[in-house]
């Protein structure tokens, strides 16, 4: 065999480096506790609901992303008009906010005294420190992952098929549900599982607009913040629940669509 | 169109489960009436001991939530809808009071202000803080007991005064931010309330400032205007004077009503 | 019957057709990438709107712009050929021939695709995906697929040029076969005039957006009315200055020097065209009598079998090829290099358009 001349060397170095550097955090907080005190931390009522209320809220953001973005993402990949780039960095610009900023903006656009605040009133709807309101901060923040990521899915899927797909009788709307979207499912699902990990893991915006109300606003990340200082133990075990649940989403997206969706060589 | 039906039905589920949140039990449902309470984090002990006998007493569902004075009442602000609001001063609920957000404030407990370190620390007075090199940490101006620290640290001769701010190395948002980086390490010393440090059961030790040092600590309580539950939080309010509460919070090491 | 005009500019091409097909016939529309050949198939079957235009199929008005009538593409009844096929790559075989048939529960669907591709040879590879058939077989799924709901107008691009040679010949007898079997009309495009003139019963050559000849096969190359159509026939063109000669013959002088006869009327700057295999080679470069009049020195440049017959390839003032017989090739021992004449009767030489109305 031959012996790897010395760039082989170089770069097996900097990859053994980043990946100590990225598992090794990830690994101690399974180490840093005994096992047993984590599954006893978890049982803690708060805890629980920390819990449920992520999953939750998550769920909905999710759907509510999928419903509306992927319409609206087949549009900007399909379509061509004027000001689309500004349309684009429009919805792009959640990406590069930093959280907090992100949560001063819905406060700005929907809180009471925010812009909107008199017609959401109006219309019985309570998003500020409620439940409802932890949904908006999720959806603003993880939308922008999954659109990008369905706009390039889209595009890549050859016009021609949709072409044929009307030749052969079908309406655009039949065209879209039955063509295109199979065809960028992949992309479709990278997306979502990108937006799903960064809506598990919203913290800043959440803790602005919605505040930090156990079972009622008090996301996994938020309760994780909330014990930190004082129940240290607490705070590892809800991080491990959190690290094992986007490694789930990370690996089941790599079992159902093949690891060509996340890195695998192109087929 | 087959991929959208069980999608559509999840939505429904999930959004029916997050409404039933918002509902509310009370008036003679059998369900149990949903209290949202926000207190100073340097109640967070007391009261979670005692929030289960109100639970219990009042049918209620206490959700608590902790944080420090002054974020509170920006949340209140923003339009948090809560039931019961009790700070670390009497000077944020006033401000909310004559904003027409909160009711007339009662005063309900007292604490001491304290110089606290790692149990096993050689600092034992506040000259010991302000050698060079001390890490000390305080809580940010607007939250109480940074404004409690300035306050007493003005009292000091303005040469010590300097060189102990020089030391901070954090301006920490609640008393457990500051409890935090002292039970991990990160700092040498802090000013908190004794309460807090009863809190940490032996991990950090109390170290009393002079009488002359010593700022007043009154802790207030009201009920928000907007609150969904009035009459039940102005029965917390009233609870943090005179019931399992009160009793709670003088256990934790609090001073009764003044 | 089919009816399709166009004028309309797309990009850089004016377009102006101007086409008929009867039921049952096939017209190949033939000519080089970019003379618009794709986008008068793309006008047909409405996924392309002209700036004037009018499609009928069969007594029923697709598209008319001078009365707005623009049916959608969806609802015209077209079979469609794509020339990359585009097949639906997450359907299998069968479920791609069942995509435009609706109104009918799963297993007639499913019971319908079977038949179909068991009528192209494909029933036991009815569920495969595209990605495992071959290239011949994707064709066949994908003409298939265009005649499942049995449509008014047949449209094919380039059906066979995405095939490698050897599948070709099986796949265009395979098309001849089923273009003669359909009862609608099918108009066909196609860079590859030996394609068309298989496949078309009827030709047209298209050029810079407009149809320059429609004919036969045989009339186009035995009559090409330019320059453009013989070169594309396949006929060999050289260019040079006409006059009228003895024996009512004219004479054309060529560029580069060399003269030939033709025994078509002409004058001033003209190209002439024949075909390889019409051209007889003679040893040497001296002239020599016979019933041939046309008689050009070369030099051998390159000398390739083609199944039973051999293609030289001649360089004298101007390219000339000549298609002969193997053995005629044994005979003269053919070297790169050696000289050589090229002969062929006048009545051979076409003598096309003249030079300036060739684009």
């Amino acid at each position: 065999m031959r012996r790897p001349g010395g760039f082989t060397v170089l770069l097996a170095l900097c990859l053994a480096i980043t990946l100590t550097f990225l598992t090794l955090p990830i690994v101690a907080i399974f180490l840093d506790s005994s096992p047993a005190d984590l599954i006893r931390s978890l049982g803690e009522p708060g805890a629980l609901d920390a819990l449920w209320l992520s999953l939750r809220t998550t769920g909905i953001s999710i759907a509510i992303i999928l419903l509306v973005g992927t319409p609206a993402a087949y549009l900007l990949a399909t379509r061509s008009f004027r000001g689309k780039a500004f349309v684009v960095t429009l919805i792009e610009l959640p990406l590069v906010l930093p959280p907090a900023v992100a949560g001063i903006a819905l406060l700005a656009a929907v809180g009471p005294s925010g812009i909107l605040g008199g017609t959401v009133e109006s219309a019985g709807l309570e998003l500020t420190f409620a439940t409802a309101g932890v949904v908006v901060a999720l959806t603003f923040v993880a939308s922008p992952f999954y659109v990008r990521q369905a706009m390039a899915a889209f595009a890549s899927v050859d016009r021609v098929l949709l072409d044929a797909s009307r030749t052969l009788g079908a309406s655009e709307s039949r065209g879209f549900l039955r063509v295109m979207i199979p065809v960028a499912l992949p992309g479709l699902v990278a997306g979502t599982a990108l937006a799903l990990g960064r809506a598990l893991g919203e913290f800043g915006a959440t803790l602005m607009f919605a505040g930090s109300f156990e079972g009622i606003t008090q996301t996994v990340p938020l309760a994780i913040y909330d014990r930190f200082s004082t129940e240290f133990d607490a705070a590892l075990a809800l991080s491990a629940v959190l690290v094992a649940v986007s490694a789930a989403i990370l690996l089941s997206v790599k079992l159902v669509h093949g690891s060509e969706v996340l890195g695998g060589a192109p087929r | 169109m087959k991929r959208a039906l069980p999608l559509a039905a999840a939505v429904v589920l999930l959004a029916s489960g997050c409404a039933d949140d918002e509902a509310e039990g009370g008036d003679g449902s059998a369900g149990p009436t949903r209290l949202v309470v926000s207190a100073a984090s340097s109640m967070t002990e007391a009261l979670q001991t005692c929030a289960p006998e109100f639970e219990r007493a009042e049918n209620a569902d206490v959700r608590l939530s902790f944080a420090g004075s002054d974020e509170l009442a920006a949340q209140i602000r923003q339009g948090a809808r809560v039931d019961a609001y009790a700070a670390a001063n009497t000077s944020l609920p006033e401000e909310l009071n004559g904003e027409g957000l909160l009711s007339e404030p009662v005063e309900f407990a007292t604490n001491e202000f304290v110089l606290a370190a790692p149990a096993d620390s050689e600092i034992d007075s506040v000259e010991d803080v302000a050698e060079a090199g001390t890490k000390v940490v305080v809580g940010s101006e607007s939250v109480p007991i940074g404004s409690y620290t300035r306050e007493s640290l003005a009292r000091l001769p303005p040469a010590q005064e300097e060189a102990i701010l020089a030391n901070v190395v954090s301006n920490e948002p609640d008393v457990k931010g500051i409890v935090g980086k002292l039970t991990q390490g990160a700092g040498d010393a802090g000013f908190v309330y004794v309460t807090d440090v009863n809190a940490t059961g032996g991990d950090l030790k109390a170290i009393d400032l002079p009488e002359t040092l010593a700022p007043q600590v009154a802790y207030a309580a009201g009920v928000p205007t907007e609150a969904r539950e009035p009459e039940l939080g102005q029965a917390f309010v009233e609870g943090l004077t005179n019931g399992p509460c009160a009793d709670a919070l003088a256990e934790a090491g609090f001073g009764g009503a003044p | 019957m089919l009816r399709a005009e166009a004028r309309t500019r797309l990009g850089a091409l004016e377009l102006d057709v101007a086409l008929e097909v009867r039921s049952g016939e096939c017209l190949a529309l033939a000519g080089p990438s970019g003379a618009g050949k794709t986008s008068v198939l793309r006008i047909a079957a409405g996924l392309v709107r002209p700036e004037r235009g009018l499609v009928e199929a069969n007594g029923e008005t697709w598209l008319d712009t001078e009365r707005g009538v623009d049916v959608p593409a969806e609802r015209r009844r077209c079979g469609y050929v794509f020339q990359e096929y585009a097949l639906f790559p997450h359907l299998s075989a069968w479920q791609n021939v069942a995509y435009p048939l609706r109104g009918m529960p799963r297993a007639q669907r499913r019971e319908r695709s079977l038949e179909l591709l068991g009528r192209f040879g494909l029933r036991e590879r009815a569920d495969a995906r595209p990605r495992t058939l071959s290239g011949g077989e994707r064709q066949r799924v994908a003409v298939a697929r265009a005649l499942a709901r049995k449509p008014e107008v047949l449209l094919l691009d380039e059906p066979l040029s995405a095939l490698d040679a050897r599948t070709r010949a099986s796949a265009a007898r395979e098309l001849a076969a089923v273009l003669s079997d359909v009862e609608v009309p099918a108009l066909l495009v196609t860079h590859d005039f030996a394609e068309a003139a298989l496949l078309g019963d009827r030709v047209g050559v298209i050029d810079a957006g407009r149809v320059v000849q429609q004919g036969t096969p045989t009339e186009l190359a035995a009559a090409p009315r330019s320059a453009f159509v013989a070169d594309f026939t396949g006929a060999v063109v050289l260019t040079g200055t006409a006059r009228p000669g003895s024996g009512g013959l004219t004479s054309v002088e060529l560029d580069g020097g060399g003269t030939v006869s033709t025994t078509d009327p002409g004058e001033g700057a003209v190209a002439v065209s024949v075909y390889p295999w019409e051209i007889a080679i003679e040893p040497g470069g001296e002239p020599r009598h016979g019933s041939t009049q046309n008689r050009l020195t070369a030099e051998v440049v390159s000398v390739t079998t083609v199944g039973n017959r051999v293609r030289v390839s001649l360089a004298g003032a101007q390219p000339i090829a000549a298609e002969i017989t193997l053995d005629s090739a044994e005979r003269l021992g053919l070297r790169a290099g050696a000289r050589v004449t090229a002969t062929w009767k006048a009545t051979a030489t076409r003598l096309v358009a003249n030079r300036t109305e060739d684009p």
